[in-house]
Protein backbone atom coordinates (compact mmCIF):
# COMPACT_ATOMS: atom_id res chain seq x y z
CA UNK A 1 0.00 0.00 0.00
CA UNK A 2 1.25 3.25 -0.76
CA UNK A 3 2.63 5.79 1.71
CA UNK A 4 1.27 9.16 2.09
CA UNK A 5 3.35 11.82 4.36
CA UNK A 6 0.77 14.56 4.79
CA UNK A 7 1.77 18.38 5.25
CA UNK A 8 -0.71 21.02 6.69
CA UNK A 9 -0.71 24.64 4.78
CA UNK A 10 -1.11 27.50 6.95
CA UNK A 11 -4.59 28.53 6.22
CA UNK A 12 -3.55 32.09 4.82
CA UNK A 13 -0.20 30.74 3.73
CA UNK A 14 1.68 32.36 6.15
CA UNK A 15 0.23 35.85 5.52
CA UNK A 16 2.96 38.75 6.44
CA UNK A 17 2.20 42.77 5.34
CA UNK A 18 4.07 45.77 6.22
CA UNK A 19 1.28 48.45 5.49
CA UNK A 20 4.00 51.05 7.21
CA UNK A 21 2.30 51.89 10.27
CA UNK A 22 0.67 48.62 10.96
CA UNK A 23 1.60 45.12 9.94
CA UNK A 24 -0.46 41.94 9.79
CA UNK A 25 1.73 38.42 10.23
CA UNK A 26 -0.76 35.37 10.30
CA UNK A 27 0.35 33.12 13.73
CA UNK A 28 1.00 29.33 12.80
CA UNK A 29 3.21 28.03 15.13
CA UNK A 30 0.57 27.72 17.87
CA UNK A 31 -1.47 24.91 18.96
CA UNK A 32 -5.01 25.29 20.53
CA UNK A 33 -7.31 23.49 22.95
CA UNK A 34 -10.67 24.04 24.71
CA UNK A 35 -11.14 23.74 27.95
CA UNK A 36 -14.90 23.06 29.50
CA UNK A 37 -15.12 23.19 33.11
CA UNK A 38 -17.38 20.64 34.26
CA UNK A 39 -20.78 21.91 35.84
CA UNK A 40 -19.63 20.83 40.14
CA UNK A 41 -16.21 20.18 39.36
CA UNK A 42 -14.70 23.71 38.67
CA UNK A 43 -12.54 23.79 42.14
CA UNK A 44 -11.37 20.06 41.25
CA UNK A 45 -10.73 21.87 37.28
CA UNK A 46 -9.12 24.46 38.50
CA UNK A 47 -6.88 22.68 40.84
CA UNK A 48 -5.39 20.59 38.19
CA UNK A 49 -5.12 23.19 35.71
CA UNK A 50 -2.64 25.08 37.97
CA UNK A 51 -0.64 21.80 38.86
CA UNK A 52 -0.61 21.10 34.96
CA UNK A 53 -0.23 24.15 33.26
CA UNK A 54 1.76 26.72 36.41
CA UNK A 55 -1.17 28.86 35.70
CA UNK A 56 -4.12 30.08 37.41
CA UNK A 57 -7.07 30.48 36.19
CA UNK A 58 -7.90 34.30 34.86
CA UNK A 59 -10.50 35.74 35.18
CA UNK A 60 -13.30 35.70 32.52
CA UNK A 61 -12.42 38.11 29.75
CA UNK A 62 -8.68 38.33 30.38
CA UNK A 63 -5.67 36.03 29.38
CA UNK A 64 -2.86 34.37 31.53
CA UNK A 65 0.91 33.47 30.19
CA UNK A 66 2.93 31.02 31.61
CA UNK A 67 6.62 32.34 32.72
CA UNK A 68 8.17 30.94 29.63
CA UNK A 69 5.51 31.66 27.59
CA UNK A 70 4.93 28.69 26.42
CA UNK A 71 1.57 28.38 27.72
CA UNK A 72 -1.58 30.76 26.98
CA UNK A 73 -5.04 30.34 28.81
CA UNK A 74 -7.87 32.82 27.40
CA UNK A 75 -10.68 32.90 29.94
CA UNK A 76 -14.13 33.09 27.43
CA UNK A 77 -16.36 32.37 30.05
CA UNK A 78 -17.22 31.37 33.47
CA UNK A 79 -16.39 27.59 32.65
CA UNK A 80 -14.84 28.25 29.17
CA UNK A 81 -11.46 28.41 28.01
CA UNK A 82 -8.67 28.08 25.17
CA UNK A 83 -5.51 26.73 26.11
CA UNK A 84 -2.58 27.85 22.90
CA UNK A 85 0.94 26.06 23.42
CA UNK A 86 3.41 25.29 20.97
CA UNK A 87 2.28 23.10 18.16
CA UNK A 88 4.09 19.87 17.79
CA UNK A 89 4.94 18.16 13.93
CA UNK A 90 2.15 15.65 13.60
CA UNK A 91 -0.74 18.83 14.80
CA UNK A 92 -2.09 17.29 17.27
CA UNK A 93 0.02 15.96 19.79
CA UNK A 94 0.34 18.99 22.12
CA UNK A 95 -3.75 18.30 22.92
CA UNK A 96 -2.93 14.42 23.03
CA UNK A 97 -0.34 15.41 25.50
CA UNK A 98 -2.14 18.24 27.55
CA UNK A 99 -5.62 15.88 27.10
CA UNK A 100 -4.05 12.74 29.22
CA UNK A 101 -3.00 14.80 31.62
CA UNK A 102 -6.02 16.79 32.69
CA UNK A 103 -8.23 13.74 32.23
CA UNK A 104 -11.03 13.31 34.26
CA UNK A 105 -11.06 16.40 35.56
CA UNK A 106 -11.74 19.18 32.29
CA UNK A 107 -13.29 18.42 29.13
CA UNK A 108 -10.82 19.27 26.44
CA UNK A 109 -11.01 19.40 22.59
CA UNK A 110 -8.27 19.82 19.80
CA UNK A 111 -9.27 23.01 18.47
CA UNK A 112 -5.97 23.83 16.57
CA UNK A 113 -7.09 23.55 12.83
CA UNK A 114 -10.44 25.39 13.65
CA UNK A 115 -9.05 28.81 14.22
CA UNK A 116 -6.80 31.34 12.25
CA UNK A 117 -4.71 33.27 14.13
CA UNK A 118 -3.22 37.20 12.88
CA UNK A 119 -1.17 39.29 15.16
CA UNK A 120 -1.97 43.35 14.23
CA UNK A 121 0.60 45.38 15.45
CA UNK A 122 1.85 48.99 15.22
CA UNK A 123 0.76 52.36 15.78
CA UNK A 124 -2.70 52.29 13.82
CA UNK A 125 -3.45 49.15 14.35
CA UNK A 126 -6.28 50.18 16.76
CA UNK A 127 -7.58 52.79 13.86
CA UNK A 128 -7.84 50.14 12.20
CA UNK A 129 -9.69 47.85 14.25
CA UNK A 130 -11.97 50.63 15.97
CA UNK A 131 -13.96 50.51 12.49
CA UNK A 132 -14.60 46.79 12.25
CA UNK A 133 -14.84 45.69 16.58
CA UNK A 134 -17.97 46.53 18.27
CA UNK A 135 -15.69 46.06 21.08
CA UNK A 136 -14.33 49.57 22.91
CA UNK A 137 -10.82 49.02 22.56
CA UNK A 138 -9.68 52.04 24.29
CA UNK A 139 -6.90 51.12 26.68
CA UNK A 140 -8.67 52.79 29.28
CA UNK A 141 -11.29 49.98 29.26
CA UNK A 142 -9.22 47.28 26.94
CA UNK A 143 -5.94 46.76 28.72
CA UNK A 144 -3.27 44.61 27.92
CA UNK A 145 -4.27 40.91 28.58
CA UNK A 146 -7.81 41.34 28.22
CA UNK A 147 -9.52 39.73 25.28
CA UNK A 148 -13.38 39.13 23.88
CA UNK A 149 -14.97 36.53 21.74
CA UNK A 150 -17.10 39.06 19.49
CA UNK A 151 -18.28 39.53 15.80
CA UNK A 152 -16.24 41.55 13.81
CA UNK A 153 -17.70 41.84 9.69
CA UNK A 154 -20.19 38.86 10.83
CA UNK A 155 -17.43 36.84 11.10
CA UNK A 156 -17.05 35.14 15.16
CA UNK A 157 -13.63 36.63 16.16
CA UNK A 158 -11.88 36.36 19.30
CA UNK A 159 -9.50 39.65 19.82
CA UNK A 160 -6.66 39.69 22.72
CA UNK A 161 -4.61 42.86 23.56
CA UNK A 162 -1.18 41.58 23.91
CA UNK A 163 0.52 44.81 24.27
CA UNK A 164 -0.35 49.28 23.81
CA UNK A 165 -0.41 48.30 20.20
CA UNK A 166 -0.10 44.78 19.17
CA UNK A 167 -3.67 42.20 19.41
CA UNK A 168 -4.28 38.81 18.03
CA UNK A 169 -7.52 37.86 16.47
CA UNK A 170 -8.70 34.05 16.23
CA UNK A 171 -11.56 33.62 13.88
CA UNK A 172 -12.77 30.46 12.12
CA UNK A 173 -10.54 28.93 9.63
CA UNK A 174 -13.24 27.72 7.29
CA UNK A 175 -13.86 31.69 6.47
CA UNK A 176 -10.27 32.47 7.06
CA UNK A 177 -9.43 34.31 3.79
CA UNK A 178 -12.65 36.77 4.31
CA UNK A 179 -11.58 37.36 7.72
CA UNK A 180 -8.62 38.57 6.48
CA UNK A 181 -10.41 40.45 3.97
CA UNK A 182 -11.91 42.25 5.86
CA UNK A 183 -8.90 43.12 7.97
CA UNK A 184 -6.95 43.96 5.18
CA UNK A 185 -10.02 46.28 3.68
CA UNK A 186 -10.34 47.99 7.25
CA UNK A 187 -6.63 48.63 6.94
CA UNK A 188 -6.50 50.53 3.38
CA UNK A 189 -9.61 52.35 4.95
CA UNK A 190 -7.71 54.22 7.49
CA UNK A 191 -4.11 54.45 5.94
CA UNK B 1 -29.20 48.52 21.64
CA UNK B 2 -26.51 47.39 24.16
CA UNK B 3 -26.92 44.66 26.29
CA UNK B 4 -24.62 45.13 29.78
CA UNK B 5 -23.55 41.35 30.26
CA UNK B 6 -22.60 41.31 33.78
CA UNK B 7 -19.06 39.24 33.17
CA UNK B 8 -18.40 40.87 30.27
CA UNK B 9 -19.44 44.03 30.03
CA UNK B 10 -21.78 46.61 27.10
CA UNK B 11 -21.80 44.51 24.44
CA UNK B 12 -24.11 45.28 21.08
CA UNK B 13 -27.60 43.45 20.73
CA UNK B 14 -26.19 41.67 17.09
CA UNK B 15 -23.83 39.37 19.13
CA UNK B 16 -27.26 38.21 21.10
CA UNK B 17 -30.05 35.91 19.99
CA UNK B 18 -33.28 36.25 21.33
CA UNK B 19 -35.75 33.45 22.78
CA UNK B 20 -38.52 34.85 24.72
CA UNK B 21 -39.96 34.88 28.01
CA UNK B 22 -38.03 34.28 31.26
CA UNK B 23 -40.63 31.64 32.46
CA UNK B 24 -39.33 29.49 29.80
CA UNK B 25 -36.77 28.86 32.43
CA UNK B 26 -39.77 26.56 34.59
CA UNK B 27 -40.22 23.61 31.86
CA UNK B 28 -42.99 21.48 33.32
CA UNK B 29 -42.03 18.14 35.02
CA UNK B 30 -42.86 15.48 32.30
CA UNK B 31 -43.92 12.76 34.65
CA UNK B 32 -46.52 15.67 36.23
CA UNK B 33 -50.46 14.08 35.47
CA UNK B 34 -51.45 17.02 33.98
CA UNK B 35 -48.33 17.56 32.24
CA UNK B 36 -49.95 18.05 29.01
CA UNK B 37 -51.64 21.04 29.61
CA UNK B 38 -48.69 22.26 31.59
CA UNK B 39 -46.68 21.88 28.34
CA UNK B 40 -49.58 23.05 26.62
CA UNK B 41 -49.44 26.27 28.64
CA UNK B 42 -45.84 26.40 28.94
CA UNK B 43 -45.51 25.92 25.05
CA UNK B 44 -48.05 28.60 23.72
CA UNK B 45 -49.53 30.53 26.01
CA UNK B 46 -47.27 33.80 26.93
CA UNK B 47 -48.44 37.52 28.31
CA UNK B 48 -47.55 40.49 25.87
CA UNK B 49 -46.89 43.10 28.22
CA UNK B 50 -46.42 47.01 27.34
CA UNK B 51 -43.52 47.81 29.83
CA UNK B 52 -41.19 46.13 31.59
CA UNK B 53 -40.92 42.29 30.33
CA UNK B 54 -38.11 40.02 31.87
CA UNK B 55 -36.45 37.92 28.86
CA UNK B 56 -33.99 34.98 27.94
CA UNK B 57 -31.14 36.41 25.69
CA UNK B 58 -28.46 34.24 24.38
CA UNK B 59 -24.34 35.22 23.58
CA UNK B 60 -24.15 33.18 21.02
CA UNK B 61 -21.36 35.68 19.66
CA UNK B 62 -19.62 35.49 22.62
CA UNK B 63 -19.24 33.48 25.88
CA UNK B 64 -22.39 31.58 25.14
CA UNK B 65 -24.35 32.04 27.77
CA UNK B 66 -28.19 32.45 28.77
CA UNK B 67 -29.39 36.20 30.07
CA UNK B 68 -32.72 37.20 31.52
CA UNK B 69 -32.76 40.65 30.48
CA UNK B 70 -35.36 43.31 32.07
CA UNK B 71 -36.11 45.21 28.74
CA UNK B 72 -39.05 48.07 28.74
CA UNK B 73 -40.68 46.79 25.38
CA UNK B 74 -42.22 50.32 25.04
CA UNK B 75 -38.71 51.81 25.17
CA UNK B 76 -36.06 49.17 24.80
CA UNK B 77 -34.31 50.59 28.07
CA UNK B 78 -32.79 47.79 29.31
CA UNK B 79 -32.77 47.93 33.72
CA UNK B 80 -31.51 45.28 34.66
CA UNK B 81 -29.72 42.02 33.11
CA UNK B 82 -28.57 38.63 34.91
CA UNK B 83 -26.82 35.73 34.37
CA UNK B 84 -29.78 32.65 33.50
CA UNK B 85 -28.09 30.12 35.38
CA UNK B 86 -28.24 32.29 38.51
CA UNK B 87 -31.58 33.37 37.96
CA UNK B 88 -32.78 29.59 37.77
CA UNK B 89 -30.82 28.94 40.89
CA UNK B 90 -32.13 31.32 42.74
CA UNK B 91 -35.62 29.34 41.77
CA UNK B 92 -34.20 26.24 43.57
CA UNK B 93 -32.35 24.43 40.36
CA UNK B 94 -29.51 22.81 40.16
CA UNK B 95 -28.22 24.45 37.16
Amino acid sequence: MAEFSLKADAFLGGFHKDYGTVVVTEVTDRAIASFALPLGGEAQAEKTIKSVLKLDLPSVGTAAQSEDGATTLLRLGKDQLFCLMDKQPDGHGAHRALSEKLAGTVFTTDQSDVWVSLTIRGPDSLRALERICPIDLHPGSFEVGALARTVMEHLGTVIIRNSDDEYTLMSASSSAKSFLHAIETSIENVL
Amino acid sequence: MIINHPLLGPRDAAEFVYLGDESLIERPDPNAPDAADRFYEYGYLRDNPAGEHKELWYHEQGDRSWLVVTRNTITHQITHVELARDVARAKGRDR
